[in-house]
């Protein structure tokens, strides 16, 4: 009787002093993997976790509508990387995470570089990078296969995972012949049709906005601009039908159909497409970096980090579950079941790539990684960007009109918060 | 001592919400709000009126009272006067056609969305075959905006039908006896007996589609999102996208109690005219 | 002979508009018996019956919890709605306030109110009390808009009931609110149910209050709906699965109620 009291009380103070972290994240494959893991986590810490995961393109307003400076209901939140200057002033500096006790900090040398470059802010790391989120090009190997010999002897070359966007135009005019649609856009108006639009500027070696120590300048270069459009127009003419209303959804409804020879994805959305219940080609796929443009090699980069709400109220419950998330152990033991990691030493492992072809994709991509304008404003740059881009590659008004507009409905935004 | 409870609830969860709406549209909170709220007196409602996006989307939601809902009148009134007769069946089919006007909007927005994708879709597939049209109307801006309108004709013209239905079968056979007596035709005796007859219900069911279609707003924003560029951005799309987007609440605020205010303008006729027909 | 000829004419007419116009809820039905992928990678008219959409989304991490969400929120807001709105209703019809007519023409008015419109401030005030994600929150919200509703709709109900059966009561020594419940509730039933099967009904159906208000633990099941078209593989099958079962109620109401609907209908309708 005695022995059974001690252990309710011993079980007891366990579960009153337990710390339960709650975590806000965005949902996808990885987060998903990441529930797996929780009981392991909670037995070696004693803390409970509650894991709230929510759709990506919502994730920055259900922040905004739980975490104020004064209050905060989640312990550890995600923030995507354009949205972080305007969600900085509610989180704590990473350098000033609590100590912790069972998991340590990671090594921030085994990071992706340019994935950590991710969570800064004016020279201030506001939370850990937990993914390596980056445009990986996809290009189907069994239609390179099929059509190899056919291609050269038109165009004088092999066909090949497309090495610039020139060759890219050239297969996908060939392949229209053969009824398959050389490339798909993104053209929902939502963010992903602002990365394609940075992703072309870039590639032909033009920015959209500098930010420098003294403030925000509008860099657009006219000329630059019109050319990454018109080559885009260009593009367009061998997507499927209906590619002027294309989102993440019918994008990879249309390459897991089988219909599309090559395009750029996010790495979270690359499972469903090597997963043969939901698609037509899984296993004929190669991953990539985009192809080059004139100027450059562009990977649009979309990390999300996860951060310590200054309110919060479990500060190192919180930092002990980033830090068990990033750990190579973790990590090994939750690949299989979704994880994609942040850390090159994983992402390079052999164990993987076999496997995981995308892994080295996602490397290989984040050599080429380019942002998105950092700025409090974002949001609203970004509508206009993908507005004037938009109208100007589906043809509703000339490119010049559509560059001349963006620099100027930036400079008013700017100027609307004087900037 | 009855009306009381319901009218303490309605002033704590409408009128303060209404008022706070106006008082914070004069300032300048923010989804983020950090510092302390400003007063900034009517500069919202200057930038509103300036802003030729806000004029767009005013345009596109008076659109559908345009557009939409004489269509859905007219569709109405004529099912209405085919209903209007006995005929095997003509009950369960009556209930039947109500089913549209309950279904939930997210789920209409969503069908037919599914329903226009050019390479799956039934509807696009049969628009193709008549050749109507681009393949993709979703992505084009014209007629993304048309199938906006029709998913709303789908969805709401039964509505008309039920209610001029309601107002027909009490009509007095007599009024149309007599007129078929007295040798007139077809139209004539819809154009001099059933109009003017129906006139009322017709105005008072024209008036409160009017203001459902100030409150459109989900199945736009499941169907196209506002898109492509803005061509489906109605006036509600563009306060949910500057309020919850771009963060911009307070602004929001100055467009919804512009649109509020246009909706108590339309009202006050609807209501006005409920009490008469009581009166009457 | 002619009659029976053109009652046949008109039955082939309004079979076919009704079939045309319940096409996209049959397309729903038939979906949900259809795999994700067989949606997207099929002609529309491949039809290979399984259960796996549903298999799926009643392991659906969100669905089943968002299910019964909805029908909390639809149940509470429809039963304060209907209670507070039928005594207001009785009140207003019976007793004659000195600011009666401006109390309903105001609340007949603000029945109409967008709901966008009340969104902002809504989550702003629901934000600084800690309302927000929260099933109460979310079910006042739809009060704001269930409550007018219902009083618009019974005050003709009430008017009508003559004033001989009040002064029956009154002189059997009924108090005030036993008359109510005991006299005009259920002489005024048929309103009462149709009034709360809309009240019901709407908030089942709504969506902007559920997509500012809510976050991960009040989500209400239309959100859910709608998440199944995220940023993956079009997940169709699901979704028409989950929109079946939500169109159940409404199947439900339409169809077993329609006597009363067409007469709640008229007379909320026209009247109000």
């Amino acid at each position: 009787m005695r022995k059974w009291l001690v252990c309710l009380a011993i079980f007891l103070t366990l579960t009153l002093m337990a710390a339960t972290v709650r975590v806000l994240l965005w949902d996808d494959a990885l987060t998903q993997a990441l529930r797996e893991g929780l009981p392991e986590f909670e037995k070696k810490t004693g803390i409970k976790v509650e894991l709230e995961l929510v759709p990506s393109a919502t994730l920055l307003q259900k922040t905004l509508i739980s975490v104020t400076a004064e209050r905060s209901d989640y312990d550890l939140i995600a923030v995507d990387e354009p949205n972080i200057p305007l969600v900085a002033p509610l989180l704590l500096s990473f350098a000033q995470w609590p100590e912790t006790k069972f998991y340590t900090r990671p090594s921030m040398a085994d990071i992706m570089p340019l994935a950590l470059e991710a969570g800064q802010w004016k020279g201030e790391f506001k939370g850990l990078p937990v993914n390596a989120n980056v445009y990986i090009w996809l290009t189907r190997k069994d239609i390179i296969e099929k059509y190899k010999d056919e291609f050269k002897k038109e165009y004088g070359y092999e066909m090949r995972v497309p090495k610039t966007l020139q060759e890219l135009l050239d297969m996908a005019k060939f392949l229209s012949k053969k009824g398959i649609y050389g490339w798909a856009p993104f053209t929902k108006p939502t963010e992903g049709a602002t990365c394609e639009a940075i992703w072309m500027f870039e590639s032909f070696g033009t920015k959209v906005l500098q930010v420098t120590d003294k403030g925000y300048n509008v860099v657009l270069d006219k000329q630059k601009a019109i050319e990454a459009i018109n080559f885009y127009k260009e593009l367009l003419k061998y997507a499927p039908p209906g590619a002027l209303d294309y989102g993440h959804a019918e994008r990879v409804a249309a390459f897991s159909r089988g219909e599309v020879f090559s395009m750029f994805n996010w790495p979270a959305l690359v499972p469903d497409i090597e997963n043969p219940e939901k698609s037509l080609v899984a296993g004929n796929v190669v991953y990539t970096e985009p192809p080059a443009g004139p100027v450059k090699t562009a990977a649009v980069r979309g990390c999300w980090i996860v951060a310590i709400p200054l309110a919060a109220k479990e500060k190192t419950a919180a930092a002990e579950f980033a830090y068990w998330w990033m750990s190579v152990e973790t990590g090994r033991k939750l690949i299989p079941k979704g994880l994609t990691p942040a850390r090159e030493s994983l992402l390079r492992d052999p164990v993987y790539s076999k496997e995981r072809p995308w892994f080295l994709g996602i490397y290989q991509s984040m050599q080429y990684a380019i942002e998105r304008p950092r700025f409090e404003r974002y949001p609203e740059v970004s509508q206009v960007i993908r507005n004037n881009w938009l109208d100007a590659v589906s043809g509703r008004v000339s490119p010049e009109v559509a560059v001349d507009r963006m620099v100027e409905e930036i400079n008013a935004v700017l100027k609307k918060y004087g900037y | 001592m009855f009306v009381l409870p319901a009218l303490i609830v309605v002033g704590v969860i409408l009128a303060y919400p209404v008022i706070y709406a106006l008082v914070i549209s004069f300032t300048d909170r923010e989804l983020l709000y950090l510092g302390k709220t400003n007063f900034i007196g009517l500069k919202h409602y200057r930038e509103m009126l300036l802003d030729r996006n806000f004029w767009h989307s005013l345009r596109l939601q008076f659109g559908v009272i345009t557009i939409a809902i004489p269509i859905e009148l007219i569709i109405g009134l004529f099912v209405a006067i085919l209903f209007n007769r006995d005929f095997p069946f003509s009950k369960i089919l009556r209930s039947l056609l109500m089913l549209p006007v309950f279904v939930l909007p997210v789920l209409s927005g969503l069908t037919w969305r599914l329903m226009l994708q050019p390479s799956y879709g039934v509807l696009a597939s049969f628009f193709n075959f008549i050749s109507l049209g681009p393949t993709a109307w979703l992505a084009d801006t014209r007629y993304a905006y048309v199938a906006i309108l029709l998913q709303d004709i789908w969805r709401m013209w039964p509505f008309m039908f039920m209610i001029i239905y309601a107002g027909l079968s009490s009509m007095p056979s007599e009024y149309v006896e007599a007129a078929r007596i007295d040798g007139a035709n077809f139209f004539q005796r819809f154009w001099y007996v059933l109009l003017p007859y129906l006139k009322p219900v017709i105005a008072t069911a024209f008036l409160l589609r009017m203001i459902d279609a100030l409150r459109i707003f989900s199945e736009v924003y499941v169907m196209t999102y506002g898109g492509p560029s803005n061509a489906t951005m109605l006036l509600s799309l563009y306060i949910h996208k500057q309020a919850f987007e771009f963060g911009r609440l307070s602004y929001a605020a100055s467009v919804a109690v512009f649109l509020l205010i246009v909706a108590l303008f339309i009202s006050y006729f609807v209501v006005k005219r409920g009490l008469r027909g009581e009166v009457e | 002979m002619r009659k029976r000829v053109i009652s046949f004419v008109v039955l082939s007419v309004a079979l076919l508009i009704v079939l045309v116009e319940l096409f996209p809820i049959m397309v729903v039905i038939v979906n949900g018996f259809k795999r994700d992928i067989d949606i997207w990678s099929k002609n529309p008219f491949y039809f290979k019956p399984t259960l796996r959409s549903y298999q799926l989304i009643f392991r659906h991490r969100e669905f089943p919890r968002s299910l019964r969400n909805s029908f909390v929120v639809a149940s509470l807001s429809a039963l304060v709605s209907v209670s507070l709105g039928s005594m207001a209703a009785y009140g207003l019809s019976r007793f004659n306030f000195k600011f009666n007519d401006a109390l309903i023409f105001i609340l007949l008015m603000v029945r109409m109110i967008p709901q966008i419109s009340l969104a902002v401030p809504f989550y702003m005030i629901f934000r600084s009390i800690g309302l927000n994600d929260n099933v109460l929150g979310l079910s006042l919200a739809h009060i704001s808009f269930n409550l007018p509703y219902v009083v618009a709709l019974l005050l003709p109900f009430f008017s009508s009931i003559p004033k001989e059966y009040e002064e029956a009561a009154k002189v059997d020594g009924c108090k005030t609110f036993q008359i109510f419940l005991k006299i005009f509730f259920p002489l005024a039933s048929a309103g009462i149910v149709v009034a709360a099967v809309f009240a019901f009904l709407m908030s089942w159906n709504e969506f902007i209050y559920a997509l500012v208000l809510t976050g991960t633990r009040a989500k209400t099941a239309p959100i859910v709906v709608n998440a199944f078209m995220g940023q993956y593989a079009p997940l169709w099958g699901q979704l028409s699965a989950a929109g079946t079962i939500m169109l159940l109620p409404v199947f439900a109401v339409t169809l077993s109620l329609q006597r009363y609907i067409i007469r709640g209908l008229s007379a909320g309708g026209i009247k109000g």
